[in-house]
């Protein structure tokens, strides 16, 4: 059989973890029923306390292993008056015992995940299990998803560290990163860094359920992990600088105050602080950068009217790249009179360049009037100092990471307009050098795979939106050219279906709304199932990981944003796996 | 120890017999003890006693209608009845060249064949063999007093496996009683009543 703990997934086993593991041999029920469709239906032969809903277990049966989630617990009787009587008040509390023991019971809703072959025994043969192991370690033996049933009353146990690492991966092994614990057992749970990230994935919560902080877990991962650039539109400024915990009060380091070489942090506008701190360099947007599509994103921020795209459309016709700057000069309300002193539109008016145009000279000045809020950002200017938007691509097609922190500038306005045009710009970049890499092109290197960590994702991907956002182009089909979404929210029913089935990866905490909680299992099997399981997460620290990104689902204790994490991280040695160290020996 | 005939078989058949024994063999066995008949050797059959029964004679009729009858009377009358006193008995396995099977005898006894009463040591080594193989017979027959004879049953045996040394006999006996009642609710809950009273 296998034996898990033979730990061939890497250290030595402590005592405690050889403990744990002994503890988590033992049985805790028994198959009695269920099938594919239908979760499979374990007996319990242990207090229901010892098990809670989203417990890793295993079933063994024959050769195979079949690895799935505890979703539901139902109590049970043999005969319904069992339960109905209390019976412990007419026998003698020995002999309730036993007829509760026997009649009463609690049955698991057990939904199977992941099947595996596990060898054969290594005493009885030895030649066998040789040959099954290295089938293991060539990875020509793995977990696949459940195509057949145990067998009746096959043997039900809580999953050891072993089996937790035989399925999510070992941490410190290839991309492995540890991102929690199970809730039973306390065994490490590990992402893999490299698959999570080519796809987009989404974090969701409701507020105050940890999103926040385990977002800079995974980011401070990726950028350790250092295969992948990361660029965070830091809407709140929480991820660059050092932060203060809401819950404990404890000072909380950021991102570039632990990766300082590695972490670039931008602040929007000339002269931008970021909590007292300046920035490595500030991002001004050229007006020249500006494109009409940028602006119709904002039509419900800006209250656009209908006739918006036409009155735009004719602005970039007249003006082309100059439009913005262009309009933004023109004057409105002004007239002047001719030469019969008869009141005409100035020349330098909206109204003037309306008639010339051939738009509705209304809806020109009304389009003028609430643009006014972009007219004003003081981030927009006509000149940068520097090519900031430049130096951000650079930043992150050299190894560096990218924090851009909007400062005071927070409205949601400056979050979408600034996001929306940043990611167009480097959704060009990325298409374009994927395309030369593609094709052959000389000189042309694979472009690195990049995450933009989007917060308030709602807000760029609600329904009215995704259709016009860059980023629902990228959670769609931007995989194929190396940039994902990371989408925090707190309203995952608030984004776009579409996008939503196109997640690869979502790690969700506790979720109120049930419309959020639909939403996040979107496109996923066993919703149903799951379904209840999102509902009862502890509020805090208490996530559920699901998708495309994990072998299979599972609720997990978050590791904590602290100092200990950071020191785990940055001076932990990265162990060798015994898998490398029997390859190197030649086995 | 010394053995304990409690009579001699009148009657029999594959699942029980009945012993006829007088009225001073009559202080040792007890209502579910458990009795044995050696066959032949290396053969003995096994049963629990689930009846004891005193029939009437003409003589006793007449004695009950009569005045003032002498002490010395009734107790000659008592003690020297012409009917005797019947125990029925239900078979509950056999002993077979030294093992036990909890099966009914592939061959009853014959009249007149002396019964025993078990010893301690008997019951408890027929007890605790197989996984109570022998309840089967004692819950066959619900027209016998099923959840008394259980009851009594358990008394005797649990003492028996105490001094044997099983103290959890007593708790498997009852754990394996709820498996083959638990799908009889009312019969269950009747034994256990009746078993908590001991």
């Amino acid at each position: 059989m296998i034996n898990a703990d033979l730990d061939r997934n890497g250290s030595e086993m402590s005592e405690q973890s050889v403990s744990s593991s002994v503890e988590a041999k033992k049985p805790i029920g028994y198959i009695v029923g269920g099938g594919l469709k239908a979760n499979l239906q374990a007996r319990l032969t242990v207090p229901a306390q010892k098990v809670q809903e989203g417990a890793f277990v295993v079933v063994e049966s024959g050769n195979w292993l079949f690895y799935g989630l505890v979703t539901d617990m139902q109590l049970g009787s043999t005969d319904p008056r069992f339960a109905d009587e209390q019976t412990e008040t007419r026998l003698p509390p020995e002999l309730a015992k036993l007829l509760h023991g026997q009649t009463l019971f609690t049955n698991l809703e057990v939904m199977a995940a992941l099947m595996m072959e596990q060898g054969p025994d290594m005493d009885e043969d030895p030649e066998a299990y040789q040959a099954w192991f290295q089938k293991v370690m060539e990875e020509e033996i793995r977990p696949e998803p459940v195509k057949t049933v145990p067998q009746h009353h096959a043997e039900v146990r809580l999953a050891g560290a072993g089996d937790i690492a035989e399925i999510f991966g070992k941490e410190g092994e290839k991309g492995y990163f540890r991102i929690g614990d199970t809730i039973e057992g306390g065994h490490p749970v590990c992402v893999d860094l490299d698959k999570l990230v080519q796809r987009s994935s989404g974090i969701f919560g409701a507020t105050g359920t940890g999103k926040s902080f385990l977002t800079r877990v995974i980011l401070a991962g990726l950028i350790k992990r250092d295969k992948t650039a990361v660029l965070i539109f830091d809407m709140h400024n929480e991820y660059g600088p050092d932060d203060t915990a809401s819950d404990t009060g404890m000072r909380v380091p950021g991102l570039k105050a632990k990766f300082p070489s590695k972490v670039r942090m931008v602040g929007l506008g000339r002269g931008a602080t970021i909590r007292g701190k300046t920035p490595d360099y500030t991002l001004e947007i050229a007006e020249s950068d500006i494109k009409p599509e940028d602006v119709m994103m904002l039509a419900q921020e800006l209250n656009l009217r209908e006739t918006t795209p036409t009155t735009l459309e004719a602005l970039r016709a007249s003006f082309h790249e100059t439009w913005f700057q262009e309009f933004k000069q023109m004057r409105t309300n002004a007239y002047e009179f001719d030469e019969d002193g008869k009141r005409v539109p100035a020349p330098d008016s909206v109204e003037a360049w309306a008639n010339e145009a051939g738009v509705h000279p209304g809806a020109a000045e009304a389009l003028h009037s609430k643009l006014r809020r972009l007219f004003n950002a003081p981030y927009i200017v006509e000149q940068p100092a520097a090519n900031a938007l430049q130096q951000m691509i650079d930043n992150l097609d050299n190894g560096q990471h990218v924090v851009l922190s909007f400062g005071k500038h927070e409205t949601d306005l400056d979050y979408l307009f600034v996001s929306n045009l940043i990611t167009r710009r480097i959704r060009d970049v990325w298409e374009y050098r994927t395309n030369n890499f593609r094709s052959g092109h000389q000189g042309a290197t694979e472009p690195r795979p990049l995450v933009i960590a989007v917060e308030e994702a709602h807000k760029l991907l609600n329904r009215e939106m995704a259709s016009q956002t860059t980023f629902s182009t990228i959670a769609r089909e931007m995989r194929k050219y190396y940039v994902t979404l990371l989408i925090i929210d707190q309203r995952p029913s608030q984004i776009y279906d579409e996008v939503m089935s196109q997640l690869g990866t979502r790690i969700t905490g506790w979720l109120g709304d049930s419309d959020d909680i639909q939403s996040v299992l979107t496109g996923l099997a066993g919703r149903e199932a799951l379904r209840g399981m999102l509902a009862h997460l502890q509020p805090k620290e208490e996530v559920l990981m699901l998708g495309w990104g994990v072998p299979m689902p599972i609720v997990v204790h978050s590791r904590r944003y602290d100092d200990a994490f950071w020191e785990e991280l940055l001076e932990k040695k990265d162990r060798r796996s015994n898998r490398d160290i029997l390859k190197d020996i030649g086995f | 120890m010394s053995e304990i005939e409690i009579g001699r078989l009148l009657r029999s058949g594959t699942t029980g017999f009945v012993v006829g024994c007088k009225v001073n063999q009559l202080n040792a066995p007890g209502f579910g003890a458990m009795v044995r008949v050696p066959l032949e050797a290396q053969y003995q059959v096994y049963g629990v006693i689930y009846d004891i029964h005193i029939e009437d004679d003409g003589l006793v009729r007449q004695l009950i209608t009569a005045q003032d009858v002498p002490e010395e009377v009734l107790r000659d009358n008592r003690e020297n009845r012409n009917v005797p006193v019947e125990i029925g008995v239900l078979a509950l396995g056999y002993e077979q060249e030294r093992r036990i099977f909890h099966l009914l005898p592939p061959r009853p006894p014959l009249s007149l064949d002396a019964i025993f009463l078990c010893n301690p040591g008997e019951v408890a080594h027929f007890t605790s063999a197989g996984r109570f193989g022998y309840f089967r017979h004692m819950l066959r027959d619900r027209d016998k007093p099923v959840e008394e004879l259980l009851a009594a049953h358990l008394y005797q045996a649990r003492a028996a496996q105490v001094d044997a040394g099983n103290e959890d006999w007593y708790q498997m006996a009852v754990g394996e009683l709820i498996t083959l009642m638990r799908d009889d609710y009312q019969g269950l809950i009747k034994t256990l009543s009746a078993v908590s009273e001991i």
